[in-house]
């Protein structure tokens, strides 16, 4: 092989290295940061393992709201299971009892201690996978 | 009747941009006298579009609510300015808009085009098509000028009061002429593709297109993020929220464009590349507004859900994408020269930039599908949050800081000696590494992001500070437009990697007549308004606050909550105290039985810094547009 050959094979193999290790790299990035996104009813029968960030979506259940001081405790419901929430913050605007959510954190318990609490920016939100029964 | 003659001049234009697109599929042989005939169709196609919407803004001035779109998105009571602005604040409207200035675009380029450049004709014929196209989707699936019959409702629906905001009524207007003004860059270079003759300068017709649209893009996109910032009360500036994402691909291929177009016209290597870039930004525009549109994501920003809508956006795309790149392909042997990039000179610093600006297009786009492919294939639904791509973006951004860097003093098409002892590159590395060293000492933050930010943003900072020093004493040629728009860069980085560092809230119990002591700062609420507004009802605290070290300067802060009448929302106003190094930023939460309200105070370190920097950048590209129109 002469020498212009072989420069440019090294740089080729150097291309085809360098773009796999970055196509590695996002994709393992990709892999530590997925959250997952639960039902109540989903989560009570998932395995989460523990420091794993979930998204706990349903209806904030009527009476469940408890306030104590900067911190606030209520219930996500799906109309068949529930899971007890705590969050130290203020909730956005749209959150109020009936209303539909996704909370942000960690089960601790069988609790979520949540880091973030989401409404959308529209009053008729319910998050995916929740059927609200007819009256 | 006005809505009648603005739907019918719709659709005249949309028969106008199809005859023009008709005819110039027939100007192959050079006849001149068709050529003027499309150019002068197409106009006539622009006007009537032009004066459909003025009527149409007329109507919603008007508060006509037989109009089942002005109906459902405005309100008597609202001012003008708001009742203009709540054309754009849903779909039908907003795609109105939108093909305004995509029409708008071409009309301009058609009319400042010379008539003697030999891809003018099937240029105008692709812009034509995809006006048609989209006019076409506007009639058929999203028509705003649909009537409610026949008994109008006396008031409208009113629009969502977060998008009563000055900063809105604009945001969406810039964002849209950046995105639909790569259109030109688009239909040009696949008109280029088609004719295949290899002696065309597209480079130069193209940039300033391309630098015009892209700065129009950066505005668009710091509107979107300063209003998100005061008005969701979030107390952030960018969530990596899906429809944020696709303005961002856009932007970044735009930007890697109008780098590489540079190299293509200076040195005609990267040909390939940049048009594959011209034909990218676009495509990644339409995607956008596939996205946004389909209601495929979800997100705060999307709009309602039709698949039909969605469908037709994806053929129609993916039979402008594909038509193109099927030329693209084509001719892709002789677009490739002969002439290769030699290493380490200017264009291979910029080649690199490229890749890794690619890189993080891959990225993005990987974040905003990978969920989507996620639910089809295991039935299960995830989201990718904000650590995903802040963990690739810290590194490309410093790798590309450095890159630039390494561009600065080095040679186009000759290899450049840089790393020499007594070279500016090797004091840059060495101030910014020093600087950046003390620095981390003094907040105490050795996290990876935090130390890479710091040295990279300060690399571009002392790079481009002993340039222009060196140009200025021997008064020596620099380009003026490129610094500034990099220490716009350069600020950036070292702005959005402090306010990560530095920012903290706290969320506190207090009722009238109570301080809250902080470290730094005292906070005293005096007591509560309540408000009557037109629209709305609002209880505004009063906040007296100040600094601890400074005890003479006190100022009021008054947070607020308001309750609008037709919708019912209640929407929180944040009370922002803006300072050179942070703004405080305080949030009324809920009132508890014992009469302690919740409030959440944050301090955001140096955030107005981010916006100042997307500022620079968007002047730097100004001026970079302004010297290419005084050359011509």
């Amino acid at each position: 092989m002469n020498k212009i050959r072989k420069k440019r094979l090294v740089s080729v193999m150097t291309l085809i290295a360098t773009s796999f290790l970055g196509v590695y790299l996002i994709l393992s990035a990709l892999n530590s940061n997925l959250d997952y996104f639960y039902t109540p009813s989903e989560i009570i029968n998932a395995e989460i393992p523990n420091n794993k960030r979930v998204k706990l979506g349903g209806m904030v259940q009527m009476q469940s709201v408890i306030r104590d001081g900067t911190n606030i405790s209520f219930n996500i419901t799906d109309f068949s299971n529930s899971i007890n929430v705590s969050y130290n913050g203020v909730v956005p605007d749209l959150f109020k009892e009936g209303s539909g959510i996704v909370a942000y954190g960690m089960i601790v318990d069988n609790r979520l201690i949540a880091e973030n609490i989401f409404a959308k920016h529209d009053e008729n939100y319910m998050p995916p996978n929740i059927k609200i029964p007819s009256e | 009747m006005i809505v009648e003659i603005s739907h019918f001049f719709s659709i005249l234009s949309a028969g106008l941009f199809f005859l023009a697109f008709i005819f110039s599929t027939r100007t192959y042989q050079g006849n001149h006298n068709l050529e003027l005939l499309v150019n002068r169709i197409f106009s006539y196609g622009f006007y009537f579009i032009f004066i459909s919407f003025l009527l149409y803004v007329w109507l919603a001035i008007q508060s006509d609510f037989s109009i089942r779109y002005i109906a459902e998105h405005s309100n008597k009571d609202l001012p003008t300015f708001y009742k203009i602005s709540s054309i754009w604040s849903a779909h039908e409207g907003s795609m109105f808009l939108w093909i305004l200035f995509l029409a708008g675009w071409s009309q301009l380029f058609n009319y400042l085009l010379s008539k003697n450049d030999l891809l003018k004709a099937p240029a105008i014929g692709v812009l034509a098509f995809i006006i048609f196209g989209f006019l076409i989707f506007l009639l058929f699936t999203s028509n705003p000028f649909e009537t409610i019959l026949p008994i109008a409702p006396i008031n409208g629906a009113d629009i969502n009061p977060v998008l009563q905001d000055p900063a809105l009524v604009i945001h969406p207007p810039f964002l849209y002429l950046g995105y639909v003004g790569f259109v030109i860059a688009f239909a040009y270079n696949t008109a280029f593709l088609i004719k295949g003759d290899m002696q065309i300068n597209w480079e130069d017709v193209i940039r300033p297109w391309s630098l015009a649209a892209w700065i129009l893009l950066t505005i668009g996109i710091s509107l979107g993020s300063w209003w998100a910032y005061y008005e969701l009360g979030w107390g952030g500036y960018w969530f990596w929220d899906p429809v944020e994402n696709v303005a961002l691909m856009p932007w970044l291929a735009g930007t890697a464009l109008i780098h590489s177009l540079y190299v293509s016209s200076k040195s005609k290597v990267l040909r390939g590349w940049t048009i594959l870039l011209s034909i990218s930004v676009f495509s990644l525009s339409l995607f956008g507004a596939f996205i946004v549109r389909s209601g495929i994501i979800d997100s705060v920003h999307a709009f309602a859900n039709d698949p039909q809508r969605g469908l037709y956006l994806l053929a129609f795309s993916a039979v402008l994408i594909t038509t193109s790149l099927i030329f693209y392909v084509y001719r892709l042997p002789q677009l490739i020269s002969k002439n290769l990039v030699v290493a380490k000179s200017k264009e291979s610093f910029l080649s690199i930039n490229n890749i890794l600006f690619a890189a993080a297009i891959f990225a993005v786009m990987l974040g905003v599908m990978y969920p989507l492919i996620f639910d089809y294939l295991y039935d299960k639904r995830i989201s990718v949050g904000p650590p995903y791509y802040n963990t690739i973006f810290a590194p490309l951004t410093f790798l590309a800081a450095i890159f630039l860097v390494f561009s600065v003093g080095s040679l186009w098409q000759r290899t450049s000696k840089l790393l020499n002892f007594k070279s500016f590159l090797s004091m840059s590395i060495l101030f910014a590494a020093a600087a950046s060293i003390c620095i981390s000492y003094i907040y105490q933050d050795f996290q990876w992001w935090f130390v890479g930010a710091l040295f990279s943003g300060l690399l571009i900072l002392i790079r481009y500070f002993l340039l222009i020093v060196d140009s200025m004493i021997k008064k020596s040629y620099f380009n003026k437009p490129s610094a500034i728009a990099h220490i716009g860069f350069g600020v950036l980085i070292l702005a959005t990697a402090l306010n990560a560092s530095l920012s903290y809230e706290k969320i506190i119990n207090i009722k009238p007549g109570e301080i809250y002591k902080d470290s730094d700062y005292e906070f005293y609420l005096i007591d509560f308004d309540l408000i009557n507004e037109p629209n709305y009802d609002s209880v505004r605290a009063k906040f007296s606050v100040k600094n601890i070290y400074t005890p003479n300067k006190t100022f009021f802060m008054f947070p607020e909550k308001r309750k609008y009448f037709i919708r019912g929302q209640i929407t929180s106003e944040s009370a922002i105290k803006i300072t050179p190094y942070k703004d405080i930023y305080m949030t009324l939460g809920d009132q508890l039985d014992n009469g302690y309200w919740v409030v959440n105070i944050q301090y955001n370190y140096l955030i107005r810094w981010i916006w100042i920097a997307a500022a620079i950048m968007g002047i730097g590209g100004f001026a970079a547009l302004m010297e290419r129109l005084k050359r011509k």
